[in-house]
């Protein structure tokens, strides 16, 4: 009991704490995903270069995920305490956009490396990647060539795969068959699920039971063998190349209607699509950076698979199908 | 009049306030524009109706798989009362518990993966792997609960079957089954929750949605789906499962007639060494400590030093201390005065009662954290600053989760020490405080310390709660286990686990020891 209610004067006390600190400078702050915030993510760095030119504090809070920020939201309406988010992805925008919390951007989008035209005035990218299915070359000579080819050849690799009730993954892979295969993505998901081994939670669980070499590919992103070249020295691994184009992911931040900081977030914003804060992406959150030229990423992401087309649908109609299209996934699978 | 019964009704009130506030915060949100409560026909659909009868069927086989096992160990642990190891074996079987889902996954396929030791290949995934998962958790913290029904034979009974040259079955007949009635219902109800509730076991190791439990539902509708609605009434539904559990394991459920006597040494004189009971735990220690083994194995080899030398490990380890630390304290503090509440319930004839009273700390269980959190969430945001409360909200709803295990090891014996002691600490006027020292401490200390050390182990490994708030400072063991993972850190991450491993069976061997003294288990 006694320490229960010391950690309530604690509390009380750090809350003290930061709203003193508050009056000093002022703190921008930004709710992400806890990947981000973490010392492998790109948070600390981007709060130290920040910090320095900005003369404020920025306060990093590390959500779940893209699904948590913006539920988080949902919950605290007006009275949300971030000033801006940093985190959701295109599959989610239309829904946050709904939400009517956002202020426009205001800024113009000049130094854009995405591989479509942004014509977003709410949201504005900070990476994007794709999805692939990755393999260990040892030890699969031969992956499929086209998503066709995997879903259609019976004797072909066993795949790992995330749900897409769950995480993120599995729904863009969910989207990619849908892009792919239209109104036969049912029968498709009949075809293909004799050969996988298990449907996980998220994508860690999916991506550890790939090491341990429980089937012979996973669904991950394009980038992903980068992290095996740069951080292990690992050539094993690589994603292999779909005909039909792979389905992309674009991350996006927005700031906040209700927010006091407005021109600090404004100023994030900025800074977010500067060279400085793009730099850090490729090897903190292995993604592609939305904003720098191609010869600026590091070497080794001229060794992984060229991913276009990239296929994408319309934030809209994700936001309009998306139950409907998981409800025929479940009904497919659960036979 | 009962100087326990305002405690007792304090932490019963808090317990409601902790659970249905939370749930009426949820309803009241569904119902607020903006949110589309879904068909509320949707229990009707095949979808839930699959789901219901999945979670049932795997809960109920992975009930029966843990604890009927469990009875032969732990007679058999009982029976032998000193050999070599016994008491790091014991305290090797609090271990599974604390092992975060996805690192016991990786365990669980490290053993029997396709590159495994014993691979099973694809048929690892469906319902065999949950199982193998769910016995390898639950499978020895069965163990632990009832073996202390063993020892609360006394001694002369032992002595007395000896002299009648009772049999073996004779003496499970008349001695064993009668003291093991009293707590197996409850055992059975425990690890029927934790099956039931189980996630990303089931999800991983279920090869698919064919094994979506009710858990999985509620999770799913408070995510990507968003409906609060449809999460109050599916989290009821899984109140509901669980009652119903409950209501017929009860009924299994007789309180022993407790004689009065003083004599509780508590195991048979001479046990002779039976190389079948020696070959059961031999077995049972070797399912339960095999994932573990693999994981230390994966760790040995990987980077100590990078994760060592983190800051964030050291910081992360105090929050994962204070956490497990306070909630234990606090859910114990909860726990012994329910207990003592039904307990003399119980001794004034209203058993109905008792059992209610103790109920309610055990099924508040079921009721998912992701639930509880945002409830919490929807009821406090707008009066204070949610993240500033981090700390006091999942140490609560932790010591809430831990409620049933200090119940299940603690209730028994301290049901026991109020029936023999009752009539004589009248007579004595020995209450409260004097009570509790010169009666209670020396008696239950050794529960208690069990009690203490399984709530601080569990809490310790918990991520439900910590993971829904999220701060940039308040990390702990497991979320930083389940960041490493998601930054590629897959080897980092079985580090960590490893040390989260050592921590915990540290604590609980200081809990256990420093608490409930030095006898072994």
């Amino acid at each position: 009991m006694y320490l229960f209610l010391r950690s309530c004067l604690v509390a009380f006390l750090a809350l003290l704490l930061v709203s003193g600190a508050q009056a000093a400078v002022p703190t921008l702050t930004v709710y992400t995903y806890d990947s981000f915030t973490s010392d492998w993510g790109p948070g600390p760095q981007v709060k130290k270069a920040f910090e320095a030119q900005c003369g404020c504090k920025l306060e990093l809070l590390g959500l779940e995920d893209g699904v948590s920020i913006l539920n988080r939201l949902k919950l605290e309406g007006d009275n949300t305490r971030a000033d801006l988010v940093l985190g959701i992805d295109t599959n989610l925008t239309a829904e946050a956009r709904a939400t009517g919390l956002f202020e426009a951007h205001g800024l113009s989008f000049e130094s854009s490396s995405l591989p479509q035209p942004w014509a977003d005035d709410t949201f504005l990218p900070y990476d994007y990647g794709y999805f692939a299915f990755v393999y260990n070359r040892e030890r699969l000579r031969t992956p499929p060539s086209s998503l066709r080819q995997l879903v259609e050849d019976e004797n072909g690799p066993t795949i790992l795969v995330q749900d897409p009730r769950t995480s993120t993954p599995g729904l863009g892979l969910l989207l990619w068959v849908k892009k792919v295969y239209g109104d036969q993505a049912a029968a498709a998901w009949a075809r293909l699920s004799k050969r996988i081994v298990t449907v996980s939670k998220g994508w860690s669980e999916a991506y550890g039971l790939f090491l341990k070499n429980e089937a012979d590919m996973v669904l991950s992103y394009t980038t992903s063998p980068a992290y095996h070249m740069i951080a292990e020295q690992d050539q094993r691994f690589a994603a292999a190349h779909f005909s039909e184009g792979h389905y992309q992911q674009i991350e996006v931040a927005g700031m906040l209607r209700g927010s006091q900081q407005q021109s600090l977030a404004r100023d994030f914003l900025e800074f977010m699509l500067s060279e400085r804060f793009q730099t850090i992406i490729p090897t903190t959150n292995w993604m592609y950076p939305a904003a720098l030229a191609k010869d600026r990423l590091p070497p080794e992401f001229s060794q992984l698979i060229d991913p276009s087309p990239a296929l994408l649908f319309d934030d809209k109609q994700v936001a309009a199908q998306r139950k409907i299209w998981v409800d025929e996934w479940l009904e497919v699978m659960s036979r | 009049m009962n100087s326990r019964a305002i405690p007792a009704g304090l932490v019963l009130c808090l317990l409601l306030v902790i659970v249905i506030a939370p749930l009426a915060g949820l309803l009241n949100l569904g119902a607020m524009p903006g949110f589309e409560p879904g068909d509320l026909q949707f229990w009707r659909s095949t979808y839930i109706r699959r789901v219901l009868s999945f979670s049932l069927w795997q809960a109920l086989l992975s009930t029966l798989c843990s604890v009927l096992p469990a009875i032969l160990v732990a007679r058999a642990f009982a029976l032998q009362p000193s050999f070599p190891l016994r008491g790091f074996l014991l305290r090797l079987f609090a271990l599974p518990l604390v092992v975060p889902a996805v690192v016991a996954v990786m365990g669980v396929v490290s053993v029997y993966g396709s590159d495994g030791w014993l691979p099973l290949g694809r048929s690892l995934y469906g319902l065999g792997g949950i199982l193998l998962a769910h016995v390898f958790f639950n499978l020895p913290l069965a163990v632990r609960l009832l073996l202390p029904h063993w020892q609360a034979i006394p001694r002369h009974h032992w002595q007395l079957a000896e002299q009648l040259d009772m049999n073996a079955w004779q003496r499970w007949r008349f001695l064993e089954w009668p003291a093991l009635r009293e707590g197996l219902p409850g055992v059975m109800l425990l690890v029927f929750m934790l099956c039931l509730t189980s996630f990303a076991v089931v999800l991983t190791l279920g090869g698919g949605p064919k094994s979506t439990t009710l858990e999985v539902a509620i999770y799913q509708s408070l995510r990507f789906d968003f409906d609060p609605t449809r999460a109050v009434v599916l989290a009821s539904l899984q109140l509901g499962l669980c009652l119903m559990f409950a209501g017929l394991t009860l009924k299994l459920q007789r309180l022993p007639e407790v004689e009065i006597t003083v004599d509780v040494a508590a195991r048979a004189d001479k046990p002779a060494v039976r190389p079948l009971q020696l070959l059961l735990i031999g077995l049972a220690a070797i399912y339960v400590s095999m994932p573990l083994l693999s994981m230390l194995v994966d760790a040995l080899g990987g980077p100590f030093a990078s994760v060592i030398l983190n800051s964030a490990l050291w910081q992360s380890m105090a929050n994962t201390l204070f956490i497990g630390l306070s909630a234990a304290l606090l859910s114990v503090l909860a726990g012994w005065y329910l207990l003592h509440y039904s307990a003399s319930l119980a001794l004034s004839g209203q058993r109905g009662r008792a059992r209610l009273v103790e109920l309610a700390g055990s099924i508040v269980y079921v009721v998912p954290p992701l639930v509880i959190g945002t409830g919490m969430f929807v009821l406090l945001s707008p009066h204070v600053d949610v993240f500033g409360w981090v700390y006091p909200i999942v140490i609560a709803v932790n010591a809430l989760m831990g409620l049933p295990f200090v119940i299940r090891s603690l209730g028994p014996a301290l049901r026991q020490n109020h029936a023999r002691y009752d009539l004589l600490c009248q007579s004595l006027a020995l209450r409260g405080w004097s009570r509790f020292r010169y009666l209670e401490w020396p008696l239950l200390r050794r529960p208690l310390g069990l009690a203490t050390a399984l709530v601080a182990a569990l809490a310790m490994g918990d991520l439900g709660v910590i993971a829904l708030f999220g701060t940039p400072d308040t990390a702990t063991l497991t979320l930083l286990i389940y960041q490493q993972l998601g930054a590629y850190l897959i080897p980092h991450a079985t580090v960590t686990a490893l040390l989260l491993l050592l921590l915990c069976l540290a604590v609980f061997w200081l809990l256990e020891r420093g608490i409930g003294g030095r006898t072994n288990a």
